[in-house]
């Protein structure tokens, strides 16, 4: 969405972890935001049904004011990954800024993880997002379970693949800030090239992912 | 749809449209216990204390903040302590309604999208409907345009069929009016010279040269002449008595001189047909007939015949020019039965199984079409009655037209 409303002086950011049912989104937002000090940080929204399914999506507000007074809002969301919730997770996913695609590292996930890619490229060209320029992050999680691909057979099956791959186990902490850091440099890149964000507001990439961290 | 995304950055109003206005106006008074005002991030008031909001109008404030922004203030004449724990729980129930808010924005952004995809599928159906109606047309009328040329060509062969056995009929007939032509011509030159001696012999004799009329009498054998004369004409009249024979048997096949339809006896019909081929066939094929009284019935002559002369010509065929045929008519029950017996080469249960196929035939290429049986058979079923065949290889064959009583008149 990228919406940068001059008159309130304030900029939102939308962006969208995505990924198969029960690969850790929730998870990893809520990790989130207990690891991040931003200047400004809401409460985490979250809608589940029994069970920690995730019914519509999650929602974690952040926000960094900018050296020119610019308040730059980051909306954190989730999908809900059951298949069955396409409609919800293609809305969730318009307008969004960049995506966290969250894969399950065991082996016995590796079609789903595959299909929730495909679903995810399909949607992303339905909502009329462009993926040559979209800020995506790829995350394997649960790397802390036994029975998962090895790190080299996965970098392997991505090497062809233009999106950085991290590897993550979300309820240790481990890797979430790290692959996070990442989709926010890619954000910025995209930022400075729309608005000219360094001269205009006075962050440069690390200033802002600092900020964000902070 | 565009002002209702569900992400949206929302704004007090909107909020506090969700929430019953006198259940919120009655718990800020209670909170507050003094004038106030609720007033969003431009400073407009959105609700109010019924009593003397004027108060509030200078009462100082304290932001309120949903999903870190602050989008209005409260405004109260009481202590800060209590404006701000008003605050605190107006925040909450502000935070419920936003999150109320997203879910039920995105539902329906859910399900106008879903609604637009089905109508767009629906429409693509519809499309394809028409398409598939379309083609099923086309189809239709390229079904009814090949219905047309087989059932063309099927009469075109039909015709044929019909010219060829008129054709070998011909070609009998032919040869059957060639002969006594033949010998008709011959006695007429014979007589011719015979008259020219007979001519000779009164002339001299007229001059009364009897002597002359002598010489030439004994010279040109009158004797004989006088006596072989009548022979000559009577034989000529003989041939020409066959003529007149086959034609008006050809007549009779053709039906030149009966009217079109009405009531008809079918042993006339079979009489006719055996005379025919009867003029045509060798001397050592006997034609026998054992006809029973008939019914008149009415149907088409031309038809009948058409299968009965099929049948003979099949047992002539059968014969090899030697044999003999016996068509025989009865009443049999609630049928007439019409047949054709031959003892001639018979067939074996494999030629008996498609005898009538179309174009299934045992004659040389170019002597038969294949046709002749097939049509009879299409004939006495439209007649409403069909043909049974027995045969046996080596002994012969035997074809039987059942027809109905009910034809008859």
């Amino acid at each position: 969405m990228t919406e940068l409303n001059e008159q309130l002086q304030r900029l939102t950011i939308k962006l969208v972890y995505y990924g198969p049912a029960l690969s850790g989104k929730t998870t990893n937002l809520t990790r989130l935001h207990d690891m991040l000090a931003p200047q400004l940080k809401g409460e985490m929204m979250t809608l589940e049904t029994e069970g920690d399914r995730t019914l519509f999506f999650d929602l974690l507000p952040i926000g960094i004011t900018a050296p020119s007074g610019l308040l730059i809002k980051f909306k954190l969301f989730t999908v809900p990954g059951q298949v069955i919730h396409d409609g919800t997770r293609k809305a969730v996913l318009s307008r969004a800024d960049g995506v966290m695609f969250v894969a399950d590292a065991q082996t016995n996930q590796i079609y789903n993880n595959g299909a929730s890619f495909d679903n995810l490229i399909s949607n992303a060209g339905m909502v009329g997002m462009d993926l040559s320029t979209l800020p995506l992050v790829v995350q394997f999680n649960k790397c802390d379970l036994p029975d998962i691909l090895s790190k080299e057979e996965i970098m392997s099956r991505w090497s062809q693949a233009p999106w950085p791959v991290f590897f993550a186990s979300a309820l240790a902490g481990e890797g979430v800030l790290e692959s996070f850091t990442a989709l926010l440099g890619a954000v910025y890149q995209n930022l400075d090239k729309q608005f000219n964000f360094e001269r205009q507001h006075g962050l440069n990439r690390d200033a802002f992912i600092s900020a964000v961290k902070g | 749809m565009e002002s209702n995304q569900f992400d949206r950055d929302i704004t007090l109003e909107e909020l506090l449209r969700g929430i019953s206005s006198i259940k919120l106006r009655s718990a800020l008074d209670q909170s507050l216990g003094a004038s106030w005002s609720l007033r969003d991030r431009t400073g407009q008031i959105l609700l109010h204390s019924a009593s003397s909001h004027e108060d509030a109008l200078n009462a100082s404030g304290v932001p309120l903040e949903v999903e870190l922004e602050m989008i209005g203030q409260l405004h109260a004449t009481c202590s800060n302590e209590r404006r701000l724990s008003t605050a605190s729980w107006l925040e909450l129930l502000l935070t419920a309604a936003h999150r109320y808010c997203m879910v039920a924005d995105l539902h329906s952004e859910v399900v106008f999208t879903n609604y637009a995809e089905l109508q767009r599928e629906h429409l693509a159906l519809q499309e394809s409907e028409r398409r598939y109606h379309t083609l099923a047309d086309q189809l239709e009328k390229r079904v009814a345009e090949q219905v047309g040329v087989i059932e063309r060509s099927q009469r075109q062969l039909y015709q044929a069929e019909k010219l060829a056995s008129v054709g070998s009929l011909a070609a009998g007939m032919a040869h059957e009016i060639n002969n006594p032509i033949g010998f008709i011509r011959s006695n007429l030159c014979s007589a011719t010279n015979n008259f020219n001696s007979m001519q000779q012999v009164l002339t001299a004799f007229h001059s009364d040269s009897k002597l002359e009329a002598e010489r030439i009498w004994v010279s040109s054998n009158l004797d004989f002449i006088l006596e072989d004369f009548p022979v000559l004409l009577a034989e000529s009249v003989t041939g020409a008595d066959r003529i007149a024979r086959i034609v008006a048997n050809l007549k009779d096949y053709a039906n030149i001189d009966h009217a079109e339809t009405g009531p008809i006896d079918l042993n006339d019909s079979i009489r006719t047909v055996m005379n025919l081929v009867g003029d045509q066939s060798s001397s050592d094929v006997e034609l026998r007939a054992d006809l029973q009284p008939l019914p008149l019935i009415v149907c088409d002559r031309g038809r009948f015949n058409q299968v009965l002369l099929s049948l003979l010509q099949n047992a002539l065929q059968a014969l090899n020019g030697k044999g003999i045929i016996k068509v025989s008519s009865e009443v049999n029950g609630l049928q007439m039965e019409i047949a054709v017996c031959d003892n001639g080469c018979g067939m074996d249960t494999e030629t008996l199984a498609r005898i009538f196929d179309p174009f299934f035939t045992l004659r040389d290429v170019g002597k038969g079409t294949g046709l002749g049986l097939t049509v009879s058979q299409e004939i006495i079923t439209a007649f409403g009655g069909h043909i049974k065949v027995e045969s046996e290889l080596g002994t012969g064959s035997t074809f039987t037209v059942c027809l109905p009583l009910s034809m008859s008149s």
